[in-house]
C-alpha cells in the first residue's frame, strides 16, 4: 500500500486578521461555534485514512499546542498512528526560525526521511474545506506524477492566490504567483503532494537560495520542467486569511446548515480547560438564521450570526450579521451588526456597534477593513451607551474607550 | 489508601415505573436535561463535594450505565488517589450472588469500604435530581456526634406514604421512623441520603443481614434509632425524586422554570460528553429563517426549522417546518418532519416522526395497561420508532421501543392505549 506522510503548516506570521491572531496562531482561530481553523484540514486527513502527520508551527503557538494536545481527538494516537508538533529548533548553523514555507518543510526533514513515506501530502492549517486526499494520491499515482498541486475554482479572482493553468492530460503548463491579471479562475489551494525523493531533491535545491516558499519558488521551477500535474478540487472551499474571507466563509457556512454535520469535523471539546459539557443552549428570545452553541443564553434577538459557547444576548439586545466567540456577554437593549466579538468581551446596556459609518474605509489598515466589519479583542469591555462606527478594530490592549468611536477607528 | 469519607451510589433501581424509558437502561442512565443522565447528578454533588472515592453499585441492565460512567474521568474522579469503581454482585462463594437490596449491596462491597478506611461512609442514591454540598451534611454530623445521619426534606401530606418519615427533636436527633406511612406523624421525608460511621455501619449491615433485612430504610435505619445517635439534617435545596414518569417530565420542566431551584449552571452538574459511543463534537445548532423557539433548552447538533416552546431538546434532534413542539422532552437523534404537532410528549431516541404525525391529542384518559403509570396527559414514545405520516396518537399513549406503527398500518391511536 501506498504510504502518505501529511504535513500542515500552521506556521503563518500573517496579521492580516488583526485583533483575532493578537494571540493566537491563525490555525487557532475559533470557527463556526465549536471549531477551530485547523480542525478542518486535522479531520479530511483523519478522514481520508492518513495515519502520520506533523504540524508544523512556530507563531504563538500555546493555544495551537493546547488544542492539538496528544492527536486523540482525531485518532492520530496509537500503534501506528502519530501526531508531531514540529516546532523550529535551534540549528547547529545559524538561523533557528522558519524562513518560508518551503524551508520549514526543509528543516524536518530527517522527520520525514524517519517515516520513510512514498509521498508527502503538503496542505495548510487556515484552510475551511472538507476533502478526500484519497481521490488525489490515486490521481498522482495514476499520472506517475513527481508533484500534484491542488487548484480551486474562485469566483473573485482575488490577487492573492496563485493561479494555475491545466490541460486535460492533467499537466500544469502555466502558474503565477499572486498575479494582477489572473490567467485563469483556478487558484492553488496550497495543498501539494509530493514524491518524497523528488520533495527532498527539490528543498535541498532550494535551501542555497533566498527565498523559500512552495508557491513562489517551487512551482515555477516544476512547471518549467514540465512535472507538475494539477488537481481538481471541485468542493466548496474556504479561506480565512482576511477579516472579509473570514466573516465570508462563516456566512457560506451558515448559507449549507446542513452540510457541517455530513464534513463529520471533529475538534478538541476540551476548551477553555475544560471538557465541554455546558449547558444545552437556553433560548427565551428570537434566533433565525444562526448557529448557536451550548451554554449560550439568547433573551434578546439574534440574527444571520455564528455565537459559540456561553454566549450571553440579555434581553432587548441585537446581534445581527456578527460572529460572537466564546463567553462573550451581551447585556440589554446593545445593537450588534456586523461584529466579530472575540473571547471574554463585554458589551454595555445600549452599547451600538457598526449601526454607522460602513463606508468610511478603516485609516489604519485600509482595505483590510472597508467592508463595514468591527473587531473587539479579547476580553474588551465595552462600557454602557458607547456607540462604535463600522471598520473599526479594537485591539485587546486598548486601554480607555471613548463614548463615540468614530468608523474606521482603530484602538490598541 | 486513607480516606475521611468516601460515598457509595446505589444505581440498581429497575424503575420499572418509568416505563418503556428504563426497559433497557438502569433508572440512573436514562437521558434527563438533554445532555445529561440522571446519575450525574449525583456524582456531580459527590465531585462537587471534594469526595474523591465512589463505590458504584449495579445490578439491573447496567452496561450504558458503565459506558457512561468509563473512568470517572468526566467527573475528575479519575486519578491515583481519586476512583469511580463500578461493583456489581459478584458470584458468592455461599449463596446468593444477587443484591437483596440497598444494604444488601453495601454489605456484600464492606471490602471496597474497609481498603479506605474512612471516617464515614455516605450512602447515595443515582436517581434523585438535586444539587447538594455533602460536606454541609458532614459538619452537622461531626458538630452532632451522630453515628448516623438521615438527609430530610420537607415533602406535601399526600406524598408522606411513599418515603420514609422521621420525626425529629428539637435537637435534631430523630426519635422515630415510619416506613411509608399512610397516617404521617411529619412530613420529613427522607432523601435516601445516609452518612454513616464506617464502625457503626458495619456493625448495623451485620446485625440486620443476621435478621434476614436488606433494607436501609427497612432495617438499618431501625437498628440504629435503637441503640445510637442519629440526627435528622434538613435540606432545604431542591429535591426530586424522579421515579413516575409524571415526576420525570416535571423535574426535566423544572430545569426552563424559572424560580424553580434547580440550578444546572452555578452548581455545575458535569456529564460523559462521549454519548453514543462518540465524543460529543457535533456541530452546534443550527436555527433557520423560520425558527421559533420559546424558554426551551436545545442541545448541540440540532436543527430546528419549526416551532418550539416550553421544551427540553438533547443533541442530534431535528425540527421540520412548520412543526410545533410543546412541553416535550425529546431525546437524542430523534427526527421529527415538518408540520408534525406534538403536546406533552416524551420521545427516546433515533425515533423518526413523519410529517403531519400529531401525538398528545384529543381527551386525557388513563393508560389501559399501566393506569398506574400514565395518567395525566402524557405520551411516550420508545426508542427507534417510526410514526408513519398524518398518524394521530392520543394522550397517555405508550408506543414501545421499534414499533413501526406504518408496518402496522396505524393510523388513529385513541387515547390511553399501550402499542
Amino acid at each position: 500500500m501506498n504510504r502518505t506522510l501529511a504535513l500542515v503548516l500552521a506556521a503563518g506570521q500573517v496579521d492580516e486578521l488583526l485583533t483575532l491572531t493578537e494571540r493566537r496562531p491563525k490555525s487557532a482561530v475559533p470557527v463556526f461555534g465549536i471549531y477551530r481553523a485547523i480542525d478542518f484540514v486535522l479531520s479530511n486527513l483523519m478522514h481520508s485514512g492518513i495515519t502520520n502527520v506533523g504540524v508544523l508551527s512556530q507563531f504563538r503557538p500555546y493555544s495551537l499546542l493546547r488544542h492539538i494536545g496528544s492527536g486523540e481527538h482525531w485518532d492520530f494516537i496509537g500503534r501506528s498512528r502519530t501526531l508531531n508538533v514540529l516546532p523550529p529548533y535551534r540549528g547547529q548553523k545559524e538561523s533557528d526560525w522558519y524562513k518560508g514555507t518551503a524551508d520549514a518543510i526543509y528543516q524536518n526533514i530527517s522527520y520525514i526521511e524517519s517515516f520513510n513515506p512514498d509521498n508527502v501530502l503538503i496542505c495548510s492549517a487556515d484552510h475551511i474545506y472538507h476533502m478526500d486526499y484519497r481521490p488525489l494520491i490515486k490521481s498522482h499515482m495514476e499520472n506517475k506524477a513527481e508533484v500534484t498541486a491542488c487548484f480551486t475554482k474562485v469566483i473573485s479572482k482575488s490577487r492573492r492566490f496563485g493561479y494555475g493553468v491545466i490541460e486535460k492530460n492533467h499537466k500544469v503548463t502555466e502558474y503565477i504567483e499572486k498575479p494582477e491579471k489572473p490567467p485563469t479562475n483556478l487558484a492553488s489551494m496550497t495543498v501539494y503532494l509530493f514524491k518524497t525523493s523528488t520533495l527532498i531533491d527539490l528543498l535541498k535545491t532550494n535551501a542555497k537560495e533566498n527565498s523559500h516558499e512552495f508557491g513562489r519558488d517551487l512551482l515555477p521551477v516544476l512547471v518549467k520542467n514540465k512535472t507538475l500535474y494539477g488537481y481538481k478540487f471541485r468542493d466548496p472551499w474556504y479561506y480565512a486569511r482576511t477579516v472579509k474571507s473570514y466573516y465570508n466563509a462563516h456566512m457560506a457556512l451558515l448559507g449549507r446548515k446542513f452540510d457541517l454535520g455530513s464534513w463529520q469535523v471533529r475538534t478538541n471539546l476540551i476548551e477553555r480547560n475544560e471538557k465541554g459539557d455546558r449547558v444545552p443552549t437556553r433560548i427565551t428570545g428570537d434566533v433565525s438564521n444562526s448557529v448557536v452553541s451550548e451554554g449560550c443564553v439568547i433573551n434578546g434577538q439574534v440574527m444571520n450570526s455564528v455565537l459559540s459557547p456561553g454566549v450571553i444576548v440579555e434581553k432587548g439586545a441585537i446581534v445581527q450579521d456578527s460572529i460572537i466567540f466564546h463567553d462573550s456577554f451581551i447585556q440589554s437593549d446593545a445593537f450588534i451588526k456586523q461584529a466579530i466579538c472575540d473571547k471574554d468581551v463585554f458589551i454595555g446596556e445600549n452599547v451600538e456597534i457598526g449601526r454607522v459609518g460602513s463606508n468610511v474605509i478603516s485609516k489604519e489598515y485600509g482595505e483590510l477593513l472597508e467592508d463595514g466589519f468591527t473587531l473587539i479583542g479579547k476580553n474588551i469591555k465595552i462600557p454602557a451607551r458607547t456607540r462604535i462606527g463600522a471598520n473599526s478594530v479594537i485591539f485587546s490592549t486598548a486601554r480607555s474607550i471613548a463614548d463615540e468611536i468614530p468608523p474606521g477607528s482603530t484602538l490598541k | 489508601m486513607k480516606k475521611n469519607i468516601i460515598a457509595m451510589l446505589l444505581a440498581g433501581g429497575v424503575g420499572s415505573r418509568l416505563n418503556i424509558l428504563a426497559r433497557k437502561r438502569a433508572k440512573p442512565a436514562i437521558p434527563f436535561g438533554g445532555i445529561y443522565r440522571i446519575i450525574d447528578f449525583t456524582l456531580s454533588n459527590i465531585a462537587n463535594s471534594g469526595i474523591e472515592v465512589v463505590g458504584v453499585l449495579t445490578q439491573y441492565k447496567p452496561q450504558s450505565l458503565m459506558e457512561h460512567l468509563e473512568d470517572g474521568r468526566p467527573w475528575d474522579l479519575y486519578g491515583r488517589t481519586r476512583n469511580v469503581e463500578v461493583l456489581p454482585p459478584k458470584t458468592g462463594e455461599e449463596i446468593s450472588d444477587w443484591y437483596r437490596g440497598t444494604s444488601d449491596a453495601v454489605y456484600q462491597n464492606f471490602g471496597f469500604i474497609e481498603d479506605y478506611l474512612p471516617e464515614q461512609v455516605l450512602i447515595v442514591s443515582g436517581d434523585h435530581i438535586y444539587n447538594m454540598n455533602y460536606q454541609q451534611l458532614r459538619e452537622f454530623h461531626q458538630a452532632h456526634r451522630a453515628d448516623a445521619t438521615v438527609c430530610l426534606v420537607r415533602v406535601p401530606e399526600d406524598e408522606t406514604r411513599h418515603f420514609g418519615i422521621a420525626i425529629t427533636a428539637p435537637d435534631g436527633r430523630i426519635a422515630d421512623w415510619e416506613e411509608k406511612p399512610s397516617q404521617p406523624k411529619s412530613n420529613l421525608a427522607s432523601m435516601g441520603v445516609y452518612l454513616f460511621n464506617r464502625e457503626i455501619l458495619a456493625w448495623a449491615l451485620a446485625l440486620a443481614a443476621k435478621k434476614g433485612g436488606y433494607d436501609f430504610a427497612k432495617d438499618v435505619i431501625p437498628i440504629i434509632l435503637k441503640q445510637k445517635r442519629i440526627f435528622g439534617y434538613e435540606f432545604n435545596g431542591y429535591w426530586r425524586d424522579v421515579g413516575t414518569l409524571d415526576a420525570y417530565w416535571n423535574a426535566n420542566m423544572d430545569l426552563i422554570r424559572t424560580g424553580s431551584g434547580l440550578d444546572i449552571e452555578n452548581w455545575h452538574v458535569k456529564t460523559n460528553m462521549a454519548d453514543r459511543g462518540e465524543i460529543g463534537d457535533r456541530p452546534s445548532t443550527y436555527f433557520s429563517r423560520v425558527a421559533r423557539v420559546r424558554n426551551s433548552l436545545i442541545s448541540r447538533g440540532c436543527i430546528i426549522e419549526g416551532s418550539v416552546e416550553n421544551s427540553i431538546l438533547s443533541p442530534g434532534v431535528r425540527v421540520g417546518k412548520k412543526t410545533l413542539i410543546r412541553d416535550s422532552i425529546i431525546f437524542h437523534d430523534t427526527s421529527i418532519s415538518d408540520q408534525v404537532r406534538l403536546n406533552r410528549v416524551i420521545i427516546d431516541k433515533d425515533a423518526v416522526i413523519a410529517e403531519g404525525a400529531q401525538i398528545g391529542v384529543g381527551e386525557s384518559l388513563p393508560n389501559e395497561t399501566y393506569p398506574g403509570h400514565l395518567s395525566t396527559g402524557l405520551t411516550i414514545i420508545g426508542k427507534t420508532v417510526r410514526i408513519p405520516p398524518r398518524c394521530r396518537i392520543g394522550t397517555n399513549t405508550i408506543i414501545k421501543p421499534n414499533t413501526d406503527l406504518a408496518r402496522k398500518k396505524l393510523r388513529d391511536i385513541p387515547p390511553g392505549t399501550t402499542v
